[in-house]
């Protein structure tokens, strides 16, 4: 699935503009360099070249041009059989839902309340029935199961509801390790799990400039296993990046860069999807603005980047700063997946996060969906061939004829984007069907995808494994507590 | 009297080159320090924070303005501790609560908190509970303040409380909490005396709490 087909272009920046941000961050890596708080990173650094001062490091142009050639252009994440589904390459796109909110519309009393793990299932088994999500990314963080181990029952209930490639967090190492023996006995083993991942974990620097313990040696691990990490910094402009656009970009990309470069050093090869989330801080509010049009901006100049550096790219589409499913949240949704695809971004998550990422919709997710398949039409273009040209019923038809009836229509009409739930029906046919409004039909369809659709189970011996791990981990924890 | 005006405008555009002067010359015309900062910069400060809640300036506004209020006080300060008058509203007690390193919003109610007169501690981000209440018993503040940014954290803000009520001293003073995940609703639930949406709210909510 995902969008192969790309006939648009589109670009932000310039090459010439391009060049300048790569060569302004070089600057940054010599002048001011990154903070890194793990001693095996130092080490790393220090034995390749790089200045290290205490815990700050400065990293020469040769080393980052280095682990940008060395980086793979492509990173393959299959479904949970193994199977080819997301080619993060190039321009191709794919998108999913993202990431641990607290909160979630409750699709049938329509109250906000705190998620639980069950709602983690009910999303992953919606997105996989949605023919235009590729990818869950855990949509939610669980108040029901033990809060040191939830991202272990977060993995568990995405991995039994759907095959489709996961995108997951992890709080520490520890977890993370758990996660990954999760889903190698998914896989069949660590080997099946690193030639067919149908995971990547999601890891941030700290900005500015920080390499702060937790991420980084989650990085070092999932580099060493040969398994993708996303590495992007979240900026938020005016308060940990420059207010300025160009400045966030830069800041940013010496913080992606210098996580891309340790990851080559710890494992030449090791796969990562790069990028950022360049946010800009609402002055009037201290909020993280999911819905600036700079942010929208920003995520496609840092797809340029990404395809400048011919590195695999992170992205955004369908998230909002708003409380519901309202037009607002709509509205700034289907910029962002329009701005995905025309950028080129790959690996697009955020479906449905909606109170700039402190709840969930489900009604999101779905519309969302729509609006993707539109877009995946739009991205396909126009194709000029003589049949498509239709020279010759067009004089067949001739001047105050019509083409309903032709064979040509009745051969071609199929390819058009039929709608699901945008409506397009005239007024007293919407009306007797109860004038119901997009966010109406999107809950009906959300209804119905829970009560209907059945994902493909586990195997109950492998969904023993998991929830042995699981147990274990509980052990571990309330052996920890004070 | 045209003293006092200039320095609450100087705080309001934040103005601190143009405050140091003022305050200077307030001085030697014989106005007393606690009148300079009674009628000259809180009056400025909370003009500016009536203006922020209307949305009509906007953070890093007030942060230049609270900027201004301390390059005056800086000039004050002694003066009003030779001349014992109360120099502070109140003295508070801040900081990120441990795990958690997320500190621009207690950055900011920390310079608004002084910049509203108060004393400020700022023990810092990834405070452990045995710190706040070390600090407590060494300043012995009116109010105490956490932060967290995350949800994984919140919950060191309740073991806080707790170390507090254990050490004794709970009861002596006020306690407020904020950062995004934080509600009203947890603040209640883990014994907090309140809660603020931001900044500003946190310096009304400490001004409330000394009964100014």
């Amino acid at each position: 699935m995902g969008i192969t087909r790309r006939a648009i272009q589109f670009r932000v920046l310039s090459e010439s503009q391009l060049e300048e941000l790569h060569l302004a961050t070089l600057e940054v890596l010599r002048r001011t360099g990154v903070d890194v708080l793990v001693d095996e990173a130092l080490e790393l650094f220090k034995k390749a070249g790089a200045k290290v001062d205490g815990t700050r490091v400065r990293i020469p142009p040769h080393l980052v041009e280095w682990a940008i050639r060395t980086a793979p252009s492509r990173v393959v994440v299959c479904t949970r059989d193994g199977k080819p589904a997301m080619y993060l390459e190039d321009s191709k796109s794919y998108y999913g839902t993202g990431s641990d909110t607290h909160n979630i519309v409750d699709p049938y009393t329509g109250e906000r309340r705190r998620t639980v793990k069950a709602d983690i299932g009910n999303v992953a088994k919606v997105c996989d029935y949605l023919p235009n999500i590729d990818f869950v990314m855990c949509m939610g963080i669980a108040h029901d199961v033990t809060e040191s181990i939830s991202d272990l029952h977060h993995f568990e209930a995405m991995v039994n509801n759907t095959k489709k490639p996961l995108v997951f967090t992890a709080w520490n190492l520890d977890n993370l390790k758990d996660i990954v023996e999760m889903a190698e006995v998914v896989a069949g083993g660590p080997e099946a799990l690193r030639y067919n991942p149908f995971i990547v974990v999601y890891l941030e620097p700290a900005s500015p400039l920080q390499l702060i313990r937790e991420p980084t040696e989650k990085l070092l691990y999932m580099a060493q296993k040969g398994l993708p990490s996303v590495w992007t910094p979240g900026q938020v402009g005016g308060g940990t990046s420059p207010v300025t656009l160009a400045g966030s970009l830069v800041q940013g990309n010496a913080e992606a860069l210098s996580g891309l470069v340790l990851a080559q050093l710890k494992q030449e090869g090791a796969p990562i999807i790069y990028g950022g989330c360049t946010l800009l801080m609402d002055m009037a509010t201290g909020v993280a603005a999911y819905s600036a049009p700079e942010f929208m901006l920003s995520v496609a100049a840092w797809a340029d980047l990404a395809h400048y550096y011919g590195l695999p790219v992170w992205g955004y589409a369908g998230c909002s700063d708003s409380k519901t499913f309202d037009q607002q949240a709509a509205l700034t949704g289907a910029m962002h997946t329009l701005m995905a695809a025309l950028s080129g971004q790959n690996l697009i998550h955020d479906v449905g996060y909606i109170e700039s990422g402190m709840t969930t919709s489900f009604e999101q997710i779905v519309s969302n969906n729509e609006v993707i398949g539109m877009v995946k039409r739009i991205m396909e273009g126009i194709e000029i061939s003589e049949e498509t040209l239709a020279l010759d019923v067009i004089d067949k038809v001739g001047p105050g004829g019509h083409f309903l009836g032709e064979d040509h229509t009745l051969r071609h009409f199929r390819e058009n984007w039929f709608p699901e739930l945008i409506d397009r029906e005239r007024y007293d046919r919407w009306a007797e069907r109860g004038k119901k409004t997009l966010g109406q039909r999107a809950n009906e369809k959300v209804r119905e995808i829970l009560e209907t659709h059945v994902p493909e189970p586990l195997p109950e011996e492998i969904k023993g494994k998991l929830a042995a791990i699981i147990e274990r981990a509980e052990k571990r924890a309330s052996e920890k507590a004070v | 009297m045209e003293f006092m005006k200039q320095i609450s405008e100087a705080v309001i555009k934040g103005m601190d080159e143009e405050i140091r002067k003022l305050t200077k010359e307030a001085l030697e015309a014989g106005r007393t320090a606690k009148e300079i900062l009674d009628e000259g910069l809180l009056p400025g400060m909370d003009y500016v924070g009536v203006r922020f809640e209307k949305g009509e300036m906007f953070i890093p506004e007030v942060l230049l303005s609270a900027r201004a209020m301390k390059a005056s006080m800086e000039i004050l300060r002694p003066l009003l501790v030779k001349s014992g008058a109360g120099m502070t509203r109140g003295k508070v007690v801040i900081g990120t609560v441990k795990g958690d390193l997320h500190d621009i919003g207690k950055n900011l109610v920390g310079i608004m908190l002084e910049g509203a007169g108060f004393e400020v501690h700022d023990l810092g981000k990834n405070v452990p509970p045995e710190a706040f209440v070390e600090a407590a018993k060494e300043i012995k503040p009116d109010i105490i303040g956490m932060s967290a940014l995350l949800t994984t954290t919140m919950g060191m803000m309740q073991k806080t409380i707790n170390a507090l009520a254990e050490a004794g001293i709970r009861d002596q003073v006020k306690i407020m909490v904020g950062g995004a995940p934080v509600t009203a609703d947890f603040a209640k639930q883990i014994g907090a005396d309140g809660f603020g949406h931001d900044a500003v709210a946190a310096v009304n909510l400490a001004k409330e709490f000394i009964g100014a």
